[in-house]
């Protein structure tokens, strides 16, 4: 095994395989990958602080076989930041918190490829700083239909007072985030509210949307998965980069520019490819920035 | 592989592994897909309830407080004698589970007539995956030849089993096998000796002889389960199946107030579209 040794902000991180190709169909290596996560580090960051990181690693690659692990592992540095969070009953789980760079490539030297986090910090694991709609389209359905949703939903909640934010899934869907930053908002009320806004979507554009799992009614339409509003689930973090035969990026973008791209009838313009996210990235900022900071109270859930 | 991928029930399973890796010895390794080989042919119902056809699900009940238990408040407990038990959390259930394996590691080749089928306890087939397609029909034709099974250590889900890997027909196929200790005693089965004259023995012998036969497995089969699926088709024919009610999850939408405000907002897209 190939070693280099490198200093990053004082750590040294012992690197390993940099040559191996992990995106074989493509040729994009582990020192790619790293180089990525090293660019893209400053707007990925303040998403993963203080979330416990659910690792997902493609050790020969995106093609092969993957795991997930949600413990830290045990063979991490000293000086790597981590959170006891419960599990079940009276049990805690050490997890990882990639708050800074070194941590992000020491995770990444993993062959961690994607990056899932909890849609709570590990201090808070039961207050949901956002609401999602996770919307993943059936068979013969796409991602220009996602758009179609994710643009309805938009409105549908801003005449509700609530603004809402969209990423691609970096994979077939797309994702609208609702910020909330509140701490009285809980898991109960996120839950009790996206699914009242997928039932109601479904019953107005029934054959455009179900909000229902079975893969029967999931045919030609968008699957709103409001279920990951829910303190055991993750999401795929914003800027992370998706195992598929390209590096492609879950990716934020402005709402007129998806109604520009749902427009053009191309789904392979949804697809942000690691180079052009870092290039956009630099350009336009973070356009998933307000999604922590901005506070909104969910309405009309009593009066919490 | 014939018979998994034409079983009568072979449209419900499309050929998914349940596990994947490598098998190896020595200097090979061979990349595989751990599948099914069979499907016991048991019919099994849904248990309804008789008023509305709903489909009937199990739930978790204390008989002390006579309500429900909720998944959170529901825990492991190791009986040591009546009403009483040792408490066993995952974290410790997870600390002596051996982590999951990526080879199977044959350790040994034995001769597969020295176990006797009590041992079986599971039929699996390895299916080669890309790249392993010549390492794999190699193997498949020399386990053949020499009459060889081997034996290897593999973790599959949370156990570790001991597992017989033989070539079968062209394909290899694995049996996990009962551990020595899993095997209970035969020794009070066997009668006690008695003297058996040379007549009786004869007699046996030849009875026996009279009935010998090639194994041919087609000519047998489950009788009731026949009836049962021809009494199914009959009955398809016949009348219209019974409906369980829709799941009334719709109904359940939420807070009234929250209704209402989403139909008046969605009033409003609707008309600006």
């Amino acid at each position: 095994m190939s070693r280099k040794v490198v200093e990053v902000s004082g750590r040294r991180l012992s690197l390993s395989n940099l040559e191996k190709d992990l995106y074989p169909s493509y040729g994009f290596t582990k020192a790619h990958i790293l180089e990525y996560y090293r660019r893209i580090a400053k707007f990925i960051l303040p998403h993963l602080k203080d979330r416990a990181l659910t690792l997902k690693r493609y050790p020969e690659g995106v093609e092969k076989d993957f795991f997930f692990e949600k413990r830290c592992p045990s063979h991490r540095p000293a000086w790597l930041k981590t959170a006891k969070i419960p599990r079940d009953n009276e049990e805690v789980m050490t997890v990882c918190l990639v708050n800074d760079l070194e941590t992000l490539i020491w995770v990444e030297n993993l062959a961690s490829v994607e990056l899932h986090v909890p849609l709570a910090r590990a201090g808070s694991p039961e207050t949901p700083d956002s609401m999602v709609f996770d919307l993943d389209p059936g068979d013969r359905a796409n991602i220009l239909d996602c758009a179609k949703v994710a643009l309805i939903l938009l409105e549908l909640l801003s005449g509700l007072g609530l603004a809402s934010y969209v990423k691609t899934s970096g994979k077939k869907g797309l994702h609208v985030y609702v910020p909330l930053n509140r701490k009285e908002t809980t898991f109960e009320d996120t839950k009790k509210f996206s699914k009242a806004v997928a039932i109601i979507m479904q019953k107005n554009y029934p054959d455009l949307v179900t909000a229902k799992m079975a893969k029967e009614y999931r045919k030609g339409r968008v699957f709103i998965n409001w279920s990951q509003n829910d303190s055991s689930k993750t999401m795929i973090c914003v800027y992370s980069l998706r195992a598929r035969e390209r590096p492609v990026v879950s990716f934020p973008l402005g709402w007129k520019e998806l109604e520009g791209l749902a427009g053009q009838g191309d789904p392979e313009k949804l697809l942000v490819i690691q180079s052009e996210a870092v290039r956009r990235a630099e350009k336009q900022g973070d356009l998933f920035r307000e999604v922590l900071v901005k506070k909104q109270k969910l309405p009309h859930l009593g009066d919490r | 592989m014939k018979n998994y991928s034409e079983s009568d029930r072979g449209n419900e399973m499309a050929v998914q592994g349940i596990w994947s890796g490598t098998i190896s010895f020595s200097l090979v390794a061979i990349p595989v897909q751990l599948v099914k080989a069979v499907e016991p042919g048991r019919v099994s119902f849904r248990l309804l309830h008789s008023k509305d056809y709903s489909p009937l699900q199990r739930r978790m009940f204390c008989p002390e407080e006579d309500k429900e238990v909720p998944p959170e408040e529901i825990i492991r407990g190791y009986e040591i004698g009546p009403d009483k038990y040792i408490l066993i959390t995952d974290e410790e259930l997870e600390s002596v589970s051996p982590e999951r394996s990526r080879t199977i590691e044959i350790v040994e080749f034995i001769d597969l007539k020295e176990v006797d089928p009590i041992y079986y306890d599971h039929p699996y087939y390895l299916v080669p995956s890309k790249g392993g397609e010549k390492a794999y029909r190699l193997l498949v034709e020399a386990m053949r030849r020499t009459n060889k099974a081997g034996l290897a250590k593999f973790v599959l889900g949370e156990r570790e089993y001991l597992v017989a890997v033989k070539s079968t027909e062209g394909v290899l196929s694995l049996i996990t096998l009962h551990y020595r200790n899993e095997i209970l005693s035969d020794e009070d089965i066997s009668p006690k000796e008695e003297k058996i004259d040379d007549e009786e023995k004869g007699r046996m012998k030849r009875s026996i002889k009279k009935m010998i036969a090639d194994f041919n497995p087609e000519k047998y089969a489950d009788g009731r389960r026949k009836k049962i699926v021809a009494l199914l088709k009959k009955k398809v024919k016949e009348a219209a199946p019974v409906q369980a009610p829709e799941i009334e999850e719709e109904a359940a939408e939420g807070p009234a107030d929250l209704i209402a405000a989403l139909q008046e907002s969605m009033r409003k897209v609707k008309k600006s579209r």
